[in-house]
This record gives structure tokens, C-alpha cells and sequence, in this order.
């Protein structure tokens, strides 16, 4: 029945395909925007987050004495750890306009820095009035190349490399120093002030242990596991600012839109046939042979189109990798996706099984 | 010879209340083994109607409908099923073939649906494409036919299954005469040689002379007529063939 009409079979698969796509490009976009409102805390390989109380993100953090990296590293479990510091200040561009980026002020380890560099090396965030900005970033900033100077809070500033696929959630890109260097910039942290301490465990199976062992040890701060902060990070930025909501709203009616497509091209090729439907039924075939044929039908049609439209999908995550809005997904979300596909696809299919069942076979003689 | 199909008192009316329309009023039929029928009337007259309740497509109002010696229970649909997969062969307006298989596969479908063995099938689709002169087009689709090829084909999917009753509604409608002409009488010399009961309804009085019955129905009510050797002289005048007579 699918093959008989080559041309409308493949329209078939292709609409199913566009709309698999579209349904997966839009939750795509949110997995994007959730790995990067958290990419720099799961970038970090650290396993616990020692922050002032009340931090709601990364991108937020406020000062915390660099002393609670001392108190950290002498609480049973911690194998190490380190400071970073992250502000906020005006970047001068070449062309005149002042723009605001987020400073990372790095420690030794360079933990919650740049995880993948496109030219020079990390280590230059050590050297004087040195940073890495990203390469997304180099039009925003005006950078044109590695050594290039230009000033930060009315401070000169180096370009010392470049990192590659370090996106910012804000329209403010990142800047990653050495905390002495941030300091210089900074205008609002003391020199003995940090905005988190960066923790590893001596074994990564004690890591809440050693969380709660920290917090009680240190009173004014908040103690949380990369995973919690993420989680933190990613419902601050997806549920309680406007952007997020608009990010969620966008995807769920784009994943919507795409399923209901997927349903109704299902349905709609089953109406097509209705005429024959009830010429089987008035021959009498059983209403299990039916059902089997519309499911078998939908199966191919819905399988192919999935398929089709991830293989899209691949290929489309592929060349925004690198991009500022980037499609992501893991495999969760793609299992997930793919089952609530064809769940619709089951829908549709069910509708129009429905449909058929609701015929009157006399209508065969009219 | 045995009665294959009985209608007692069957009456079908639709709507309620002060709207109620009475299509068919009190049809007490009884249809032997291989015998031919035509049901004739105007439009609206219950012909249809008829039909579907004698189809098992329709649940009369009143009245009980035997099929073999069985009352037919219109509240079980499986077992309405089950009648039409095996005991009923149905030849509609449009042949109504499924354009997406092949004349074989339209046939093998229909053998496969009502239990039948592949052999069995084989077997019985090469002699009805042989009876039929179909052979050469065997693997043509339905779309690749002419209106009286499609209706021949309609035949031997309605007799594949050696169903012992055959309902055709209008099977010459869309067929200009010659070709009409030809189907019907290829329609019962294969229900005589099967011994079906053979049901047709059409609007074209020409062919009436071909069948053992002539059935009227006009306002629900049913009469049967006598088939005459006047009837039969007219329908055979070739001048008449534009005129055909009323009955």
C-alpha cells in the first residue's frame, strides 16, 4: 500500500522527517542552552563548589575569604583545592564602545577554565595582564589576533590565546585570567577575596560526605556537589529569567508543533485509503487485520521519517558545534524524544484506526 | 433445494418519534441454492437498504435474516464478520478493487482473509481468471483496466472464497450497455456454476430477463414479478434497447 504511490510515500517520510527535525532542533537548542549555563561548573573536573550562602549561579557568585581555601583543604577527604574568582567589568573595543564581559580568574590548577584552546596555551592566563577570550567571542571583543592589547576596566589587557566552544548564556562573554590578574580588574573584590573554592575528593565515592563534613566545618558558606550547582545554575537561568522561560516555552511549542505534524501526516495517509478501509471491512476482514496494517504502516512511516529526521539532526548538531547557538543532546534526551515521536506517531495511527473502525461498511455501497 | 437465505419480516426504518421513515416494510424472502435475482426500483425505494441488511452491513429493525438455516446476530459484530468473510461475495458499483495490489494479489487477499489454503488459492484464482479471461492481466493493476476488466475482476473476487450468497449493488452502473450486458451475464453463468445465490441490484430494466427473480420495490414495499416471455421478447428487440420497458 506505502509503495504504490512512490511519489506520496516519500512526501510521506520527508514531512515526517522535517517534523522529527523540527520537534528535535528546538529541544536540541534547550539542551544547548542548558550545557552552556553549566558547562563552565561541568567543565571544571572538580567535585564540590564552596560558595557564599544564597548563590544562585556561577555567573553570580559574590566574594568569599580566601582563607575558606585553607578551612576547605583541611577537612578528612579533600584531596585538593583551589579558588576562582568571577566578575563582572568593561571591556574597551578597539572601535571605541565599552562592552561587558565576565571575568574567570583561574588559580594554579586552572580549574573551571578553558577545557578546549583553538591557539596558545591555558598557562598564559598566568602571565601579566594576560587572558583568553573564546573564539565566538573575538567579534563582540574586537580581537583580531593572539597578542593583540587592548584594556579592561581602563587596565591593559593581553590576548594571550584563544579557548574554542566556551559560550556564555549572557550577552556577556567570558574572560579567563589568573585571580591575581582579576583582582587588578575587579574593582569590588579585596585582594584576599575569592568568589569559590573548587574542591576534589581524595575518593569519588564520599564526595556528599565530604560536602557535609565541609559545610559543618565552615559556617558562612554554602557547599554544594558540581552536579547540585549545575542543577542550580541551570533552574536559575531556565526558570527564573525571562530568556529561560522564553527558551522553554519555544522548544515545548516546537517540540509540540513537530510531534502533532508527525500525528497528523500519519493520520491523514490512513484517510486516504479510507475508501478502501471500508471495502475491507465490508468483505469482511477483521478489524485486527486492519489495526496491523495501519500500526505495520505507521511503524515504516514513522520509523523512517525518525530516522531520517536524526540523521538531519547529527548533521545539523555537527555544524553548530562550534556556533554561539550550538544543538545539543545526550542520550536521555534522545531516547526520550525519539519514544514521545512515536508515541504521536501511535496516536495518529490510533485516530485513524479509530476512524476506520467508526465506518459504516454501507457506506461501500454509495 | 435448500433455502440459503431467509428474510421474516424484516423492516428498517430511520429516525424517531414524528420523523420516523420506514424504508423497507415487512420483505419476507426466501433465496434457493443457485438461483438468480434482480431487485429493481427508483431511487430511495429500499433497493440499497435491502441489500446492506442482506449483506449483514445493516441491522434491520425488525425481522430476523437466516443465512444457512442461521439467524444472523447484528449485535455481534465479529460474528457479522465472520458471515461476510465466508458465506457472502459482494461486487460493488465502483469494483472497488485495492489499487495498490496487483489483480492477483486482489484476489490471493481476499482467499487469505476468508481462511483458505495457498494452494487452494492458487488453484482457484487461475480458474477463475481462466473463466473469466483475465490470465493476460494477472499483474496489471486495477488502475490499468478498463470499467468492464474491473468489474470482471470484482466478480471473481466476490466468488474466490466460494461464498453461497453474492450481492452485487448496480455492478453495470458505470459500464455502457455492451459491456454491462457482458458482466452480468458473466456474473451468472459463474454464480450458476458456483450454485450461489446471486442478489443484483440494478436500475436497468434491460437486463431483468437474464435473472430467475425479478423483484420490485418501490416505497419499501417489495413485490416479485413474474418473469414473462413478453418481457423477454422486448428485452431481445434490438430496436427497444434505447427504450427498455418499465415494469
Amino acid at each position: 500500500m506505502l509503495l504504490y504511490n512512490r511519489s506520496r510515500f516519500a512526501m510521506t517520510i520527508l514531512g515526517i522527517s522535517l517534523a522529527y527535525f523540527l520537534a528535535a532542533a528546538q529541544v536540541g537548542l534547550l539542551v544547548g542552552w542548558i550545557h552552556t549555563n553549566s558547562a563552565i561548573i561541568n567543565h571544571a573536573g572538580v567535585d564540590i563548589w564552596v560558595m557564599s550562602k544564597g548563590t544562585r549561579t556561577l555567573d553570580y557568585g559574590t566574594a568569599i575569604p580566601r582563607q575558606r581555601i585553607q578551612q576547605t583543604l583541611s577537612v578528612p577527604g579533600v584531596k585538593w583545592a583551589e579558588g576562582m574568582l568571577v566578575g563582572w567589568v568593561n571591556w574597551q573595543h578597539p572601535e571605541g564602545k565599552r562592552i561587558t564581559v565576565e571575568v574567570i580568574g583561574l588559580d594554579n590548577g586552572n580549574a573551571g577554565g578553558p577545557w578546549r584552546m583553538s591557539e596558545g596555551d591555558i598557562s598564559a592566563v598566568h602571565l601579566p595582564e594576560t587572558v583568553i577570550v573564546d573564539e565566538l567571542s573575538r567579534q563582540a571583543l574586537g580581537i583580531i589576533e593572539l597578542g593583540q592589547e587592548t584594556e579592561m576596566e581602563g587596565k591593559r589587557v593581553i590576548i594571550g590565546g584563544f579557548s574554542q566552544g566556551v559560550r556564555t548564556f549572557t550577552a556577556a562573554p567570558f574572560v579567563f585570567t589568573s585571580i591575581e590578574n582579576a583582582l587588578d580588574y575587579v574593582p569590588y573584590y579585596r585582594d584576599d577575596e575569592i568568589s569559590f573554592v573548587l574542591v576534589n575528593c581524595e575518593n569519588a565515592a564520599e564526595v556528599k560526605s565530604v560536602r557535609d563534613r565541609i559545610a559543618m566545618e565552615i559556617n558562612d558558606v554554602e557547599v554544594l556537589t558540581t552536579e547540585e550547582f549545575a542543577d542550580r545554575s541551570v533552574k536559575y537561568w531556565m526558570l527564573e529569567t525571562g530568556v529561560g522561560i522564553t527558551v522553554i516555552i519555544t522548544a515545548s511549542l516546537g517540540l509540540l508543533v513537530g510531534v502533532v505534524i508527525m500525528s497528523q501526516t500519519l493520520f491523514s495517509i490512513t484517510q486516504d485509503h479510507i475508501n478502501n478501509y471500508a471495502t475491507l471491512l465490508a468483505l469482511g476482514f477483521h478489524q485486527k487485520s486492519l489495526r496491523s496494517i495501519i500500526l505495520t504502516q505507521s511503524l515504516i512511516l514513522g520509523g523512517g521519517g525518525i530516522t531520517i529526521g536524526s540523521l538531519l539532526f547529527v548533521i545539523s548538531c555537527q555544524l553548530t558545534a562550534l556556533s554561539p547557538i550550538p544543538l545539543e543532546t545526550t542520550p536521555l534526551v534522545s531516547t526520550c524524544l525519539t519514544l514521545f515521536s512515536m508515541l504521536f506517531c501511535v496516536a495518529g495511527s490510533w485516530f485513524s484506526i479509530r476512524a476506520v473502525f467508526k465506518l459504516d461498511p454501507v457506506s461501500v455501497f454509495h | 433445494m435448500k433455502n440459503v437465505l431467509v428474510c421474516r419480516g424484516i423492516t428498517k426504518s430511520y429516525g424517531s418519534g414524528n420523523l420516523v421513515e420506514q424504508v423497507l416494510k415487512r420483505v419476507d424472502l426466501e433465496f434457493s441454492q443457485g438461483e438468480a435475482s434482480v431487485l429493481v426500483g427508483p431511487s430511495g425505494s429500499g433497493k440499497t437498504t435491502l441489500l446492506s441488511i442482506l449483506g449483514c452491513l445493516l441491522e434491520p429493525s425488525s425481522g430476523e435474516l437466516l443465512v444457512e438455516n442461521s439467524a444472523v446476530n447484528f449485535s455481534d459484530k465479529s460474528s457479522l464478520t465472520e458471515v461476510r468473510r465466508q458465506k457472502l461475495g459482494f461486487i460493488f458499483q465502483q469494483a472497488q478493487l485495492l489499487p495498490f495490489l496487483t489483480i492477483d494479489d486482489n484476489l490471493s487477499v481476499v482467499g487469505r482473509n476468508a481462511g483458505m489454503e495457498q494452494t487452494d488459492i492458487d488453484q482457484r484464482v487461475n480458474k477463475l481468471l481462466d473463466r473469466l479471461q483475465l490470465q493476460p492481466l494477472r499483474h496489471k493493476y486495477p488502475t490499468q483496466l478498463s470499467g468492464g476488466q474491473r468489474q470482471r475482476v470484482a466478480i471473481a473476487r466476490a466468488l474466490l472464497h466460494r461464498p453461497s450468497i453474492v450481492l452485487a449493488d448496480e455492478p453495470t452502473a458505470a459500464l455502457d450497455w455492451n459491456t454491462g450486458k457482458t458482466v452480468v451475464e458473466l456474473l451468472l453463468e459463474q454464480a450458476r456454476i458456483e450454485n450461489a445465490v446471486l442478489v443484483v441490484v440494478t436500475h436497468d430494466t434491460r437486463m431483468l430477463p437474464l435473472f430467475d427473480r425479478i423483484l420490485s420495490i418501490a416505497d419499501g414495499l417489495l413485490v416479485e414479478r413474474q418473469q414473462t416471455a413478453a418481457t423477454e421478447n422486448t428485452f431481445y428487440t434490438e430496436t427497444n434497447l434505447d427504450h427498455p420497458p418499465g415494469l
